[in-house]
């Protein structure tokens, strides 16, 4: 295994800078009308999120609204199926609203109210992120809509009918893609115009600083915790953690506490969607290139002209062009390990785990769960290994059919 | 700083004639109807012509711009075939000629092989809504050894303190917004909106142009009294819409006497609400 080797004076963990970079990732290209709203954003949160009361409310809606801390789960029949290292899996798909997304909708809407905004809007792939910014935009009162691609709608609909449910209103997106790059445009558009009196709740570690460094603030505390549990319950930090990578914020979520501990190998897991022969994938870091997209400079998907690639994946939740740039940085210092399976290859990781452990993860986890296939046969049996469960899979359970009603284990495509 | 349009910039201010400047999507609807268009601008009046580069993610920009701009890149209108149009265009025309567009295309394309080549074919400036002040200092010498402006955008809620530090960055003009929002809209003023605009001139030494949802001679009327002019863009794609090629020889100089005299007839191009 390659050693973690960091060139004196950058810091991986002391990132990003001022102007919102992560080394030469990151930054703020956004038009200038969104800059009052970008700055009076940083200045909020610097100024709240080391005030005790701030974290008090904070700490009591994790608790007692979201549900938090998620069990650290020992994966017993997985572990004994692949007869290696232990498997313990993040519950995440615990959570109200049933992923790791309500971490960050709660923290930023109790920025919104520090704001004095009236009105939230979001973007929403899968719809997980969409569900849980309805769901805390009901709690606290605020007038919320949510921009959610065409194609989407039609593969999540039970969390367009969830939202609708929780009083947001939910708008079709029919440009571009029909999917998650088509919705966050017209979030962003929403946003230039009503900039005032509206906060834009970005779902994940993505776009113009300082997104990427909030979210990650308030999804830290998944790593947090399994630094926690695993001190309490294996006495040591584990040896692998395993996430899955959209636009990032799980993976960033667990990575984070762990960046300093060089014994912690880091694997992010993209979507490689029909093969990434195929050319119809969202292996961003694995296949993109460094570009400027949704506010920020990144790797992205795009044909030598810039023009931005028309992603694929099984999973709406990893259908993302992006990656935040944190995790560009991560992986041009080679301290987060990115691979990719397919869309089959996460299908039938979703079966395996739902009939050998009784849970049924999101599509977006299953890749995660997907990779122990090739981890599992490099450990050995005194060693540890935690994956990220970010989501539960009932929304996906359409897809589940369809794909093979009588699953039977096939070989790797 | 392009000399071309600095000339036309001061000819303006010394005989208090208020610029019109129209923004087209090369490319749109096809690119051989944009070597025909911008020549057409050029003769029935305009001041300088902006020229949109397509890009896949316009978040920027209205229905109408992203519209064309996924039209235009259907027809493969990459940024070398832009900078191609523009070596066409150059035979024909020395109106002043702006890009307007994406940092990204610009950044894949290269940002020295594509300021040198802006240099060499005589291209007047560079307008990139997403490349605000702070990402554009990097870069900011590169652009200046080339002699292309590079136009910094500010709208009615950019602070005055902020205002007057782009005004320091600036060569040719200021781009300001009508309104916070995207291309195409249409603003209503405000009385916080014209307080904007009366106090813009103290804040600035540069000219400044206004943009975003100017359709109808009133507009240019209304803005030309806060502002050196005014740049038109949905509106005139919108018109084009509405146009067969052959009809641009004579529609398009009725499009500019419309929005820059009132047309006689009372045919100012119509745009939905």
């Amino acid at each position: 295994m390659k050693s973690i080797s960091s060139p004196p004076g950058v810091s991986l963990t002391r990132q990003p800078n001022a102007g919102g970079y992560f080394g030469e990732f990151g930054g703020q290209f956004v038009p200038e009308m969104l800059r009052p709203a970008l700055e009076e954003l940083e200045q909020v949160f610097l100024s709240l999120k080391d005030q005790p009361q701030f974290q008090r409310q904070l700490e009591q809606e994790l608790q007692n609204f979201a549900g938090r801390p998620t069990p650290l789960h020992f994966a017993q029949n997985l572990t004994r199926h692949y007869g290696a290292a232990r498997i313990f899996l993040k519950r995440e798909d615990l959570l109200h609203t049933g992923a790791h997304k309500i971490n960050n909708t709660i923290g930023q809407i109790l920025l919104a109210r520090a704001m004095g905004k009236r009105r939230i809007i979001a973007e929403t792939g899968a719809g997980q992120h969409g569900v849980a910014t309805a769901t805390v935009a009901a709690r606290f009162g605020l007038k919320c809509r949510i921009y959610m691609g065409a194609e989407d709608m039609r593969r999540q609909f039970p969390n367009v009918q969830r939202m609708r449910m929780l009083g947001a209103e939910v708008i079709s997106v029919s440009g571009g893609t029909q999917t998650l790059k088509d919705a966050t445009n017209e979030a962003l558009r929403d946003w230039l115009t009503h900039v005032e009196h509206t906060h834009y709740i970005i779902g994940s570690v993505v776009g113009p600083h300082p997104f990427p460094m909030i979210v990650r603030h308030f999804q830290k505390i998944i790593g947090e915790e399994v630094r926690e549990q695993a001190r309490s319950r294996l006495g040591k930090f584990p040896d692998y953690l395993v996430a899955c990578v959209g636009g990032g914020s799980n993976a960033i979520g667990l990575f984070h506490p762990f960046l300093s501990e060089e014994g912690v190998r880091l694997i992010g897991v993209e979507a490689a969607g029909k093969g990434l022969q195929s050319g119809q994938h969202a292996a961003t870091l694995t296949r993109g290139r460094p570009g400027i997209f949704h506010g920020m400079r990144t790797y992205l998907l795009q044909d030598r002209h810039g023009q931005v690639q028309l992603p694929h994946s099984v999973s709406a939740g990893l259908d993302y062009p992006g990656v935040g740039p944190e995790h560009s940085f991560l992986k041009q210092r080679r301290r987060v390990a990115y691979h990719c399976v397919t869309d089959r290859e996460a299908l039938e990781a979703a079966f395996r785990l739902a009939r050998s452990e009784g849970i049924i993860p999101a599509l977006e986890s299953a890749h995660a769960l997907a990779f122990l296939e090739y981890l599992m046969p490099q450990t050995h049996n005194n060693q540890v290994v935690i994956v990220n469960l970010s989501g539960r899979g009932d929304k996906d359970l359409d897809t589940y059919i369809e794909y093979d009603p009588t699953f039977r284990r096939t070989d790797r495509p | 700083m392009s000399e071309r349009l600095q000339r036309v910039l001061n000819n303006l201010r010394q005989s208090k004639t208020k610029a019109l400047s129209v923004f087209t999507m090369a490319g749109y609807p096809t690119p051989e109807a944009t070597l025909e268009i911008v020549p057409l601008l050029a003769r029935a009046g305009v001041d300088f012509v902006e020229l949109g580069i397509p890009f896949s993610d316009p978040i920027a920009d209205g229905p109408i711009i992203q519209a064309a701009a996924h039209r235009a890149l259907q027809h493969g209108t990459t940024l070398h075939r832009v900078l191609q149009m523009i070596e066409q265009l150059r035979r024909q025309t020395d109106i002043p000629l702006l890009l307007m567009g994406y940092a990204n295309p610009v950044w894949q394309f290269g940002l020295e092989p594509f300021a040198e080549t802006c240099r060499r074919l005589q291209v007047d400036g560079i307008i990139l809504p997403d490349l605000p002040l702070e990402e554009y200092r990097p870069y900011q010498s590169l652009f200046q050894a080339t002699d292309l402006d590079v136009i910094h955008l500010i709208a009615p809620n950019t602070p005055e303190h902020r205002i007057r530090t782009i005004d320091r960055h600036s060569t040719a003009f200021i781009y300001c917004t009508t309104h916070t929002g995207v291309t195409g809209r249409n603003p209503r003023s405000s009385a916080r909106m014209t307080a904007f605009f009366s106090q813009l001139s103290n804040w600035v030494t540069h000219p400044v142009m206004i943009g975003f949802g100017v359709k109808s001679h009133r507009d240019f009327v209304y803005y030309s009294q806060f502002a050196d002019g005014v740049i038109v863009g949905s509106a005139f794609l919108q018109f084009l819409q509405s146009l067969k090629p052959d009809d641009y020889p004579s529609a398009i100089p009725r499009f500019v006497r419309a929005i820059r005299h009132a047309d006689p007839e009372g045919m100012e191009p119509k745009t939905p609400r």
